[in-house]
């Protein structure tokens, strides 16, 4: 029954004016404004002020109902006009306080979800790393048993090839003499029997360490042209290294060079002294690279 | 006899209080307080500094001007009826300010959430121009 109360006021109004002569401007107005108030949002969200404006727009006909043309009635209708006006402030304010009231907890309940995001999130990311940590460590753990592994398979050969030839370490990485009349006859570049018999316990040493770069250098004394030793130590170094691939080393891990007299370790003068020169070195690198002949 | 006397100093008390109260009614100050706080209001709430709000606010205070114009000229209802103009507009300049002001924080606090869901727009649809996945 309110809601249709200010409609039928504003009809009996309405059709009260329409009986008079001249509005004054202000009534017009006034009407203009509570009608416009009525049928907005204030009739909804602020129906104790459009009830004000009502009854001041009601006090206004009946002032002009009175008197015409009295001053009252044009001030009570400026009134009422201005109480239509405020019943619409009203309901802006009212529609806006409730938009801010929205957004805020909007902002909240997005803040909450993202904090909560943020969590498992952050959550995850935890487990992800302790999983990578504890992959790390085991990582950390096997190398270093490898490393152990490597280590003791090094000093295993170390002590095998120590038995079977002078061993020593340079910078360049173990070194194995093998003498020169214990592997060829003079002059020459054909394994001897036995040499054979040594080549194949070294090489089983050797296969312990098979991921490691081999060098095999060959060295002549000092008789004999310089171009003759050096192509015989050669032809010697390139013999041990086809015995050794023969004995399964990887052939791109060996390398063969003759270097002639020029690495003397003692004097040619005597016999003893050639005799040491003319050997075969066979000298296991440090680190391991990828090589070919 | 007595009792026509009697009636004649009621009649006649009854004539004087109304002159003495019409005359006092008629020296009343015009009350002025609701308009002027009114207009106080108005101003502390920032009327001024809001377009249609400051416009009634100065309309307020003009008709505050007139009434106690009138009030001086003897036109104590017509200042009375002027009052209520001012108090009406004044009313309606605070209520305009307040709006302002809701209105303004309402739009702050809709765009900060838009900007809270901005800053955390999930970053794998956040650009478009890439071509990762796709064919070119």
């Amino acid at each position: 029954m309110k809601r249709y109360l200010a409609p039928i006021t504003f009809a009996f109004f309405a059709i009260l004016a329409g009986c008079s002569s001249t509005v004054p401007r202000e009534l017009s107005s006034a009407r203009e404004a509570y009608r416009r108030a009525s049928t907005g949002h204030a009739a909804r969200v602020a129906p104790a002020k459009l009830h004000v404006a009502n009854q001041a727009l009601a006090k206004a006909e009946v002032a002009y109902q009175d008197d015409p043309e009295s001053y009252r009635a044009r001030d009570l209708a400026y009134v009422a006009e201005r109480k239509a006006e405020l019943a619409e402030v009203a309901a802006s304010i009212a529609l806006a306080k409730k938009s801010k009231v929205d957004a805020n907890n909007e902002y909240q309940s997005t803040q909450g979800k993202l904090v909560s995001e943020t969590k498992q999130d952050l959550s995850e990311t935890r487990n992800e790393l302790a999983a990578s940590e504890r992959s790390g460590q085991r990582t950390a753990e096997r190398l270093s048993e490898e490393q152990k592994a490597r280590s003791a398979a090094d000093e295993r050969a170390a002590s095998a090839l120590a038995k079977l030839a002078a061993v020593k370490e340079d910078s360049r990485g173990t070194i194995i003499t093998l003498s020169g009349s214990v592997l060829f006859a003079s002059n020459r570049s054909t394994l001897l029997p036995d040499a054979r018999t040594r080549l194949d316990q070294v090489a089983a040493v050797l296969l312990d360490t098979r991921e490691r770069n081999i060098v095999i250098e060959g060295h002549t004394d000092s008789r004999g042209s310089d171009r003759s030793n050096l192509e015989l130590s050669q032809q010697r170094a390139d013999a041990v290294r086809n015995y050794l691939v023969q004995r399964d080393y990887q052939a791109d891990r060996i390398q063969a060079r003759g270097l002639g007299e020029t690495q003397p370790v003692a004097g040619n003068t005597s016999a003893e002294g050639r005799a040491n020169n003319r050997r075969v070195e066979i000298i296991i690198e440090r680190e391991s690279r990828t090589s070919s002949r | 006899m007595l009792l026509d006397n009697n009636r004649r100093f009621v009649v006649r008390s009854f004539s004087l209080s109304l002159i003495v109260g019409s005359l006092g009614c008629a020296s009343a100050p015009l009350h002025t307080e609701g308009s002027s706080s009114s207009i106080r209001a108005a101003e502390e709430v920032g009327a001024a500094k809001v377009p249609r709000a400051g416009l009634h606010l100065q309309l307020a205070k003009e008709e505050l001007q007139k009434a106690k114009r009138l009030e001086e000229e003897g036109e104590k209802e017509e200042a009375s009826s002027m009052l209520m103009r001012s108090e009406a507009d004044a009313e309606l300049a605070v209520a305009l300010s307040r709006d302002e002001r809701e209105r303004a924080e309402g739009r702050a606090a809709v765009e900060k959430v838009r900007q809270l869901r901005m800053n955390n727009r999930p970053s794998s649809g956040a650009n478009p121009s890439s071509n990762e996945g796709g064919t070119l």
